[in-house]
């Protein structure tokens, strides 16, 4: 035959990826009171699963799906529709640049074109070092300090290409100083090794 | 006679988003009071109020209530935080300043649904103003303000804070609950309805944060307060967004009925543009409303609105009615963003198509394929490959996919096709002089591309592009037949 | 019955069915996708949007709505008027099938599903004649989900009917939709492929040629077959089939819709359960034993040296050594005929029902769908032929206590199983036999001590009737001839029997009838309406 089809029947045991842990499960239970159906808990379980994990793999996805008591493809098919959940391992900070039209005419694509030579990324790549991710997203909802981008929780105002020096080194980027409330929190993260950063 | 801001009062105040702060400003009074009335007498006085609905479709909220059926035994109440529209921002204003006024307003609208639990569906991408609402939320609790016989009247309520994960799409109603529900946000034919049959199958409402946070100021300031500010159909303040290369950029309240022009150039709005430019075309209610020509034009005879000429159409008042006069869908948000002179329409064309072929869920026809497409015609045109035809290939294209609603299961091939079609229509001029100007030869040979085959229907191998979401299946383009 | 009003006809319909259901029963041919009567309604394709007659709030008047509405979303009510012969409407078809030729990659030529395709005829029927599309087509990979299904991403029209049959019918929810917008695919998880007993259903679903059959995969041409109307053997339950076939053989087994059996799906087990015909170790000529050799005798003969081989064995005592072992695979017809020749020869011979296969426990799946454990199609019937004919009859673990006591002088043995059903226990039993009648179709350890072994003929080669576990009487038809040399069991009864001419099923069973009138009730499944899908 001259076509290739990609096999879905079998996977490996890497492909597999990393499994979560045990807390990180018993946080995703602890939504259980909140919602009258298991499947509700689906984006809960998979934020957390995200930030224990760093991305969600395979293995933690088939986790979620047995705790969720739903098919496995029911959380690929979550998985896949949003933008926020990775399925290949980022970068320990996600950079998510706003592109939609009001940070385009602010500048936005400068900011864009300074962080890719800057990093040496493209869209939705990491860093060798596993330091940085990049990635656009439509509005983040901060117009008026347009263009605005996110470093993981951190909402990052009237962004300029001379500016990110400062920005990228600011460190709130891993912690943000606002009180915050630990309902998402994983408890630890999870501790199995996934190795070198895909790019 | 001055206004003076009710929903943004706390905003810029130092340690507003405190319980304590919020209380010493008089703050879940007119929960109180409200809980003193009965629910149906409470949805009675929202209906009066004529309180629309500030999250786009501007569906009256009494109305709304009223449809949940009388014998109901769970309700639920979903409070749409999911603000993805360009360039909205006035929620997470609201959010981040004022968490509790969004509270109050939760508890009010609860105790008239007689709502058993309340979700606040937050996007994802607010992650800090998701922390500032959950510590609210736990200051109200400890306060009584949720969970059991709140404030002594027999009324329990659950709230609880759901986030989301980066869709547009799940701002819509049945998006939203499908979201809310843990599978993908595909919005649910209607009927049934939500208020007969929602979220887990039980009667549900969803409501917008500004339209919630105007509730407190109703029940405090009473009626007549309310219906004196704004227009004959359109009551009460409104958060007005206004960005892009404006001198003040930034969400200012007004009576709803503000015109287009005070809010470029308001003093205490827009302050102007920068630079002295003109404006060539502004959004007035987002993105999905359409878009209005700017003073780059002359302005229209007095008294004459027509959208077909080529007409200033600043004048046109931000209310629920006015737009439509314009040829926009409606007020939407109310968010404005500003199109200068000096920027390229295919530009923001391309950034228009872009964001509805990226939003759009997949699930109708028209939407997946028509968005698609014109988001290709468009960065074609960009590209400097344009024909004429395109243009009016996009106008056909939006006919068929929501110039009339009904063609799909949601409003965002609706807003899709009234932004695209404005923006061509009205500008088409200018759209006809940059494809005048490119290189004649550009379609034919972009046409037919490096597949040389006799359809002459170029097909690239592996994948168009890397869509956001990282999925591990991607395969590598194969150029090796080109 | 509600009366509703469809492009100006008045038809009558059955209540609480959506008005896209109704105008297909009227023979309407209104395009759609998503729609399925068997599965919820998404109305998500778009394309079966119809006008419908609405009262103007202001006027009161009634007129046609502008609003276009989803005809497999709007249930029938008494009097309600649409159309789906209007400008909009048509405009409407019109550009969704543009839509969907956008993306469509240009496959027919290699497609399995040209000719069936409703990409293809609602194209030619309700499309535009000519592309304008001059971007870049969207192209997706192909992938392999499961033991016995392709996926053809790029075909997929996204109707998602594979997806709801795998969660609401089969249960099992393998297939999902991934990612968002033009991007949308359809995909397992992968390590979980679409390996449930009912997958071979959502081939079936797909309008396309998306999801895609391994085993017919680039077999045959669709236009070159032709389509016999069957009952499917591998169980008790009665699934009604189709069997496509041409001069070259059976090339495929697809669902034929019953609305008391089956519905809309088969189970794997039925659809691809028929290779066992195609066997290289099919028997195919009638043997007689001289000697230690079992030698090839002409068919013609054959009635002659049954019948006085088992009269003999009959004797004196009314044939009490004598016996008749009907398998639960034959037909009524075929039934009915052996046991009235073997009765009429020795009214006091046993009849015997043969050997029951059963696998497992039932299973049952969500969408109410039942495989049988029972793995023959006629117990039933052939158990009333038996207790028709009365006294001796026996089960067959009795009959096998009675021939290993060397009780039968003869026994004339029918078996027709895909599977070895000849067990350690048969064959010594039978060993004992004096005068062994094989009657099968695959050699067996019978072999051994049969006196004569004739050539059966698979389920597909005969016509008759089965009747299912719960008393239903369905007809097949035949497809294709039975293999070089072998005769058609129903055919070579009637000659047995005496009677000369053609075998016809229909005459036989009306001859059943006069004696027992449950073979008067005859059920053929509602025929599904010309363009629904």
């Amino acid at each position: 035959m001259s076509w290739r089809a990609i096999d879905r029947k079998t996977v490996t045991d890497e492909q597999l990826g990393p499994a979560l842990s045990e807390a990180v499960l018993d946080k995703i239970r602890s939504f259980f009171p909140r919602y009258p159906s298991r499947q509700a808990v689906m984006l809960p379980a998979l934020h957390i699963a995200q930030e224990a994990l760093g991305y969600l793999s395979l293995r933690a996805m088939h986790q979620v799906a047995e705790l969720l008591e739903v098919p496995p493809a029911a959380v690929l098919d979550a998985v896949s529709f949003y933008t926020h959940f990775w399925t290949r391992p980022r970068g320990r900070k996600v950079i998510v640049l706003c592109r939609s039209l009001t940070c385009e005419l602010m500048g936005g694509r400068e900011v864009q074109d300074a962080i890719q030579r800057r990093l040496g990324i493209g869209e939705h790549e990491t860093t060798p070092d596993g330091e940085w991710s990049f990635m656009t997203e439509e509005c983040l909802a901060a117009c008026e300090h347009a263009p605005c981008m996110l470093i993981n929780e951190k909402l990052h105002r009237r962004v300029t290409a001379d500016d990110l020096d400062r920005i990228l080194a600011d460190p709130e980027n891993d912690r943000l100083s606002t009180p915050r409330s630990d309902l998402y929190d994983a408890p630890q993260p999870c501790t199995s090794e996934f190795g070198g950063i895909v790019v | 006679m001055a206004f003076e801001p009710v929903l943004m009062k706390h905003v810029g105040r130092p340690g507003s988003t405190s319980l304590a702060a919020y209380r010493a400003d008089g703050g879940y009074q007119g929960a109180a009071r409200a809980l003193r009335m009965t629910p149906d007498d409470l949805v009675e006085l929202v209906k009066k109020a004529n309180l629309r609905g500030r999250g786009g479709a501007g569906f009256p909220a009494g109305l709304k209530w009223s449809f949940l059926p009388p014998d109901r035994k769970v309700t639920y109440l979903c409070v749409n935080a999911d603000e993805s529209e360009p360039p909205t921002f006035s929620n997470r204003v609201l959010i981040e300043h004022d968490p509790h006024m969004l509270l109050e307003g939760i508890l009010i609208a609860g105790y008239a649904t007689r709502a058993t639990t309340a979700y606040i569906y937050i996007r994802g991408e607010f992650a800090e103003q998701f922390h500032i609402l959950q510590r609210a939320l736990d200051e109200a609790y400890a306060a009584g303000y949720f969970g059991r016989n709140i404030l002594g009247s027999g009324y329990d309520l659950e709230c609880l804070i759901h986030r989301g994960a980066g869709a547009y799409i799940c701002g819509e109603e049945t998006g939203l609950i499908e979201s809310l529900e843990g599978k993908r946000g595909w919005p649910r034919i209607k009927p049934p309805y939500p208020a007969v049959q929602g979220l887990f199958g039980q009667p549900t409402v969803v409501n917008n944060v500004e339209t919630l946070a105007c509730l407190p100021h109703i029940l405090t300031r009473g009626l007549d307060w309310w219906l004196s500010i704004g227009t004959a159909d359109s009551k009460g303040p409104k958060m007005y967004c206004i960005s892009g290369p404006v001198n003040r950029p930034g969400c200012y309240e007004a009576p709803l009925g503000l015109s287009c022009r005070e809010l470029i150039y308001g003093p205490d709005f827009g302050g102007g543009m920068r630079d002295g430019l003109k404006v060539k075309a502004v959004f007035p209610g987002g993105l999905s409303m359409g878009v209005l020509r700017g003073d780059l034009f002359p302005k229209a005879p007095p008294g004459v609105i027509d959208p077909k000429a080529d007409y200033d159409e600043l004048d046109c008042r931000l209310d629920f009615e006015d737009p439509r006069n314009y040829g926009l869908l409606g007020l939407g948000t109310a968010a404005a963003v500003v199109i200068p002179q000096t920027v390229d329409l295919r530009d923001v064309l391309v950034s228009v198509a872009r964001f509805f072929a990226v939003e759009s869920c997949g699930q109708c026809t028209q939407c997946r394929e028509g968005t698609h497409w014109v988001y290709q015609i468009a960065q074609r045109i960009r590209a400097g490959a344009g024909r004429l035809i395109d243009l009016d290939i996009i106008e056909e294209l939006t006919a068929s996919m929501g110039m009339i609603s009904g063609l799909s299961i949601c409003g965002l091939p609706d807003g899709a096709a009234w932004a695209l079609r404005t923006l061509v229509r009205k500008f088409r001029r200018e759209f006809e002089e940059r494809i005048a100007h490119q290189e004649p030869e550009a379609p034919l040979r972009r046409a037919r591309g490096t597949n040389l085959a006799a359809y002459q229907l170029p097909v690239s191998h592996g994948r168009a592009r890397a869509y956001p979401g990282g999925t591990f299946y991607l395969v590598e383009a194969d150029h090796s037949n080109e | 019955m509600p009366r509703i009003i469809v492009d100006g006809r008045q038809i009558e319909c059955r209540p609480d069915i959506p008005v896209l259901q109704a105008a297909l029963e009227a023979g309407l041919n209104v395009p759609h996708y998503c729609y399925h009567p068997g599965l919820s309604v998404v109305a998500s394709c778009r394309l079966c949007l119809m006008e419908v007659k609405v009262r103007d709030p202001r006027t009161g008047a009634m007129v046609w709505s502008p609003k276009l509405v989803p005809s497999c979303q709007t249930r029938v009510a008494d009097g309600l008027e649409v159309r789906f012969d209007s400008p909009a409407v048509r405009a409407n078809q019109k550009q969704v099938m543009e839509y969907y030729l956008l993306n469509h990659p240009l496959d027919c030529p290699i497609c399995d599903k040209a000719g069936e395709c409703y990409l293809q005829d609602y194209a030619e029927q309700f499309g535009p004649a000519s592309s304008r599309m001059i971007e870049d087509k969207l192209k997706n990979p192909k992938k392999d989900v499961g033991p016995r299904t392709l996926l053809y991403q790029d075909r997929c029209v996204l109707c998602t009917r594979c997806v709801r049959f795998a969660a609401e019918i089969a249960g099992t929810g393998e297939l999902a939709v991934v990612n968002r917008g033009s991007r949308c695919e359809i995909d397992v998880f992968p390590g979980r492929p679409l390996d449930n007993p009912l997958q071979g259903n959502v081939v079936d679903l797909c309008p396309v040629g998306a999801l895609l059959d391994k085993d017919f995969l680039f077999k045959q041409r669709v236009w070159l077959l032709r389509s016999a109307r069957s009952v499917s053997p591998v169980d008790s339950s009665g699934q009604t089939i189709w069997i496509d076939y041409n001069e070259h053989g059976v090339h495929r087994i697809r669902p034929r819709f019953n609305q008391r059996v089956n519905r809309w799906w088969i189970s794997d087990e039925a659809r691809f359960g028929w290779k066992y015909i195609y066997r290289a170790d099919r028997l195919n000529r009638p043997l007689v034993r001289q000697g230690a050799r079992l030698e090839p005798r002409p068919w013609e003969e054959l009635p002659e040296i049954l019948r006085s081989v088992l009269h003999q064995a009959a004797g004196q005592d009314g044939g009490a050594a004598l016996a008749a072992v009907l398998s639960p695979m034959m037909s009524c017809e075929e039934a009915w005929l052996l046991a009235r020749f073997v009765r009429q020869l020795a009214p006091g011979a046993a009849l015997v029902t043969g050997h029951l296969p059963v696998v497992g426990q039932d299973q049952t799946f969500p969408g109410g769908f039942v495989i049988k454990a029972e793995k023959c199609p006629n117990r039933r019937g052939v158990e009333t032929i038996i207790r028709h004919f009365g006294q001796p009859h026996l089960s067959f673990s009795e009959f096998l206590t009675r021939a290993a006591e060397d009780r039968y002088r003869a026994a004339y043995v029918v078996g027709g199983y895909p599977d070895e059903w000849v067990s350690d226990g048969v064959a010594a039993a039978l060993a004992k036999v004096q005068f062994l009648v094989v009657h099968d179709l695959f050699p067996s350890r019978l072999e051994a001590t049969a006196a004569v072994q004739i050539p059966g003929a698979a389920w597909a080669e005969r016509e008759g009737s089965f009747m299912n576990c719960d008393g239903l009487l369905q007809p097949f038809e035949r497809a294709v001839p039975p293999p070089e040399g072998v005769k058609a069991d129903g055919q070579f009864f009637w000659e047995l029997a005496g009677n000369r001419g053609l075998f016809q099923a229909a005459q036989v069973r009306a001859q059943m009838a006069d004696h027992m009138p449950k073979f008067a009730e005859v059920f053929t499944p509602r025929e599904l309406p010309r363009y629904a899908h």
